[in-house]
């Protein structure tokens, strides 16, 4: 029988899903309510990404469950809103995440490099 | 507007606790954002609208399913628990006493003003259980203001308190 150890050391984290990253992306600069999260999203990915409100408020439960983002009421100058902001371990889970990208596209790109040289 | 009534008609396929939590903001973002779109014209309003009403008929199960399979602990840190969250000694009688649906076939207006008043005292309550008293005072300002708009309208209907 093959025994696996797992590192104690090791993150936790699975990959995220694609509107879990626009989320956490979106609200690493800055705390937003949902329609903001939704035109800035669409921004960041220059048109490519939309989500429908049943989709980004399936992911803020989500993330509130995981306790990823909170809740506040955002004192706007029009009327008080609820916003989300990200939270100290949203922000560890999101930049973890950036890592392990990155160290895809590394090494997807010497793979690359190995089979034109 | 009718896709506004349809979006509402669906969403009442999620959870209740759901939907006390993010009804109005999913209502205000969606109306927000058709707004949006009816500047590119029919075309565009009817695809942004249409892939809407598929979201929430897609999600609505989902969200079914995670309130069945998610312990109430990890539930609760997003949701409130509208069976747990009346005050103890209050009767639900009284303390629903506005928000509860009324026998008569009272207007659109009505309802929706009994529906404010009923998700105004859920969200005060979840900001209590969670300790966000700055958001319990904000929901508590808005329950006023939302029982105050409803004596309003049960006096225009003529509808008795």
């Amino acid at each position: 029988m093959r025994h696996v150890a797992i590192r104690s050391d090791e993150p936790e984290s699975k990959p995220l899903t694609e509107p879990v990253l626009w989320i956490l992306t979106s609200l690493a600069s800055a705390p937003r309510h949902g329609y903001a999260l939704l035109g800035d999203i669409e921004n960041l990915s220059g048109g490519r990404v939309r989500l429908s409100t049943g989709t980004l408020y399936g992911a803020l439960r989500r993330l509130l469950e995981e306790q990823w983002i909170e809740r506040f009421v955002q004192a706007d100058t029009s009327r008080d809103k609820q916003a989300y902001r990200l939270t100290p371990e949203g922000r560890r889970q999101l930049e973890l995440e950036v890592e392990r990208m990155k160290q895809l596209t590394r090494a997807a790109s010497a793979r690359l490099r190995t089979k034109e040289a | 507007m009718n896709s506004i009534r349809a979006y509402r008609t669906l969403l009442r396929l999620f959870p209740g606790d759901y939907r006390a939590v993010f009804e109005a903001e999913m209502l205000d973002a969606f109306s927000r954002a058709a707004e949006e779109r009816r500047k590119l014209g029919r075309f565009a309003v009817g695809c942004f609208v249409g892939s809407e009403l598929a979201g929430l008929a897609l999600n609505a199960p989902l969200e079914w399913i995670a309130k069945a399979t998610a312990s109430d602990s990890v539930r609760a840190r997003s949701l409130p628990d509208l069976r747990r969250m009346r005050p103890a000694g209050v009767a639900r009688s009284v303390w629903f006493r506005d928000a509860a649906p009324s026998d008569s076939a009272a207007p659109d207006e009505v309802a929706d003003a009994q529906r404010r008043v009923a998700l105004c005292i859920q969200l005060m309550e979840y900001a209590i259980a969670n300790h966000d008293f700055q958001g319990a005072r904000y929901y508590s300002n808005e329950d006023l203001k939302a029982r105050a708009s409803l004596r309003e309208l049960k006096a225009k209907y003529g509808i008795a308190e």
